[in-house]
């Protein structure tokens, strides 16, 4: 099998979110998924830019999807952000044929052209739809059973899912059920599908910290060993923002690791925690990977 | 008995006068793209109840789309609360008559936009965006580490590319006419 695939900005360029390429590198290769990055991708103008200028923050999703057309291939990515925003474009170019002359305006003068058949998926999606938990429970060599985790779904993944159509985001199950195979112990818990104010860092910063600080309160009285992400920005607010949390609300029993999902799918799949970058993260998450560890092979 | 905690908008400030008010604007956002929803809207309040935003501070949903369904345009079009949405789409996801209240901000914040009245985080986004191509900036620190974990070079943006469509899009005199307005208030 064979995908383009969009990183987003933020991947490849913090520290902290590395470890969820090189992961999601690992999965996907080891599910025999060939990948193609897009090249030269340039930034997809998610929300936020769609906000200053719907029109050309479509036409800026859409020359990314344009490269992916070029190759014949259908697009993943692991950025919630990303996706909503090539979803949005497909959704545009359908509904809104006067929108979509102008899209056709704007790329022509870049000598692209996007016809519009270009099919994205979430990472996740993609494991869940066309991978299926079966392929993973056939290649799980690693107990993970040891622990417990909080899954955050987060919001641009699933919301609104008649554009995005994952799966009904108030109860949703599926990413739970693509941790089963390892043995993880998923829990639910107040305010786990709630926003975490990513969107409002750089912009209202007192705001965003302010949800964090909810999300994080909610999360620490869960008992978790750990936060597990599938978005860039839940990641940088609860591993990067969690120290600044902890000093302005004295939350001085706030100590919680927070990795991606395809890490600990990887680690699963019998791969080191090094060469998941599990070492790069803010919140230093020696404790958890020990307890994985400790776990011992199937 | 005296009343120590007064409510801060009282009689005196209501109602409303029919000329400050702009019958046309809920039209007007109801005839661009994303903004279809809004005329549906029964005012039931389910996006109040679920957002973010509103659990934190005094800023509601309902309350917005109350005053855009009034017709207070330059009030709203000027006003900080349609920077403050979250766009976590829980409001559209619940909403019972698809009002899909997430686009009908973006809505208002591409009109606020074009008069210079945009968040300026997201213009220094946007600014960062014109000159690197994404939001953030290839560090050599990264780089190193990216070569320790076995990662590829990053490729860099196609800025050329990205900025002609910017251009042509109408994204740049956004970004000029808020920016312009900054130096102006300075």
């Amino acid at each position: 099998m064979k995908k383009a695939i969009a990183w987003g900005c933020l991947i490849p360029t913090r520290r902290s979110l590395l470890g969820y390429e090189a992961s999601t590198r690992k999965v996907l290769d080891h599910l025999n998924v060939e990948t193609i990055d897009i090249p030269n991708e340039t930034c997809c103008a998610p929300f936020w830019m769609q906000s200053l200028d719907l029109t050309t923050s479509i036409a800026m999703a859409a020359r990314n999807l344009a490269k992916a057309e070029e190759m014949g291939l259908d697009l993943i990515t692991p950025c919630s952000g990303c996706f909503h925003a090539y979803k949005r474009v497909n959704h545009v170019l359908e509904h809104y044929p006067d929108l979509r002359e102008r899209i056709d305006d704007i790329l022509q003068r870049v000598g692209l052209h996007y016809e519009g058949k270009v099919e994205s998926s979430h990472l996740l999606e993609f494991l869940y739809k066309e991978i299926g938990i079966d392929e993973l429970q056939r290649n799980s060599t690693r107990d993970l059973s040891s622990i417990s985790i909080g899954l955050r779904y987060g919001c641009h993944m699933l919301k609104p899912h008649e554009l995005l159509n994952i799966e009904y985001s108030e109860r949703p199950t599926f990413a739970d059920e693509l941790l089963e195979p390892f043995g993880i112990n998923s829990v639910e818990y107040a305010g786990r599908h709630r926003c975490c104010g990513g969107l409002l860092r750089g912009v209202q910063d007192d705001l965003a910290d302010d949800i964090l600080h909810e999300r994080l309160v909610d999360v620490n009285e869960a008992g978790v060993d750990g936060i597990v992400t599938v978005c860039s920005l839940c990641h940088l607010q609860h591993d990067m923002g969690q120290r600044g949390i902890k000093r302005k609300y004295g939350m001085n029993n706030l100590d919680l690791p927070v990795v991606h999902f395809p890490q600990l799918i990887a680690l699963g799949f019998g791969y080191s925690p090094e060469e998941l970058g599990l070492d790069m993260h803010t919140v230093k998450t020696d404790k958890l990977v020990a307890k994985i560890m400790g776990g011992g092979r199937r | 008995m005296e009343q120590t905690d007064k409510p801060k908008t009282y009689r005196r400030d209501l109602p409303i006068r029919d000329d400050e008010v702009d019958n046309s604007f809920k039209y007007e956002i109801a005839n661009q793209v994303g903004g279809e929803g809004l005329l549906h809207c029964l005012k039931c309040g389910a996006c109040s109840g679920g957002c973010p935003v509103s659990s934190v501070t005094d800023y509601r949903p309902r309350k917005v789309l109350g005053h855009v369904l009034l017709g207070l345009k330059d009030e709203v079009l000027a006003s900080e609360s349609i920077w403050m949405c979250a766009a976590c789409f829980t409001c559209e996801e619940r909403c019972v008559q698809q009002v899909n209240f997430t686009d009908v901000v973006t809505v208002l914040r591409n009109m606020a936009s074009r008069e210079g009245n945009a968040a300026p985080g997201y213009i220094k986004m946007a600014e960062a965006v014109m000159q690197n191509g994404r939001v953030t900036t290839r560090t050599s620190v990264v780089d190193k580490m990216r070569e320790k974990l076995g990662l590829p070079p990053i490729q860099d943006p196609d800025i050329e590319q990205l900025g002609k469509i910017m251009q042509a899009g109408g994204l740049i005199k956004v970004i000029e006419s808020n920016t312009k307005k900054e130096v102006e208030t300075e």
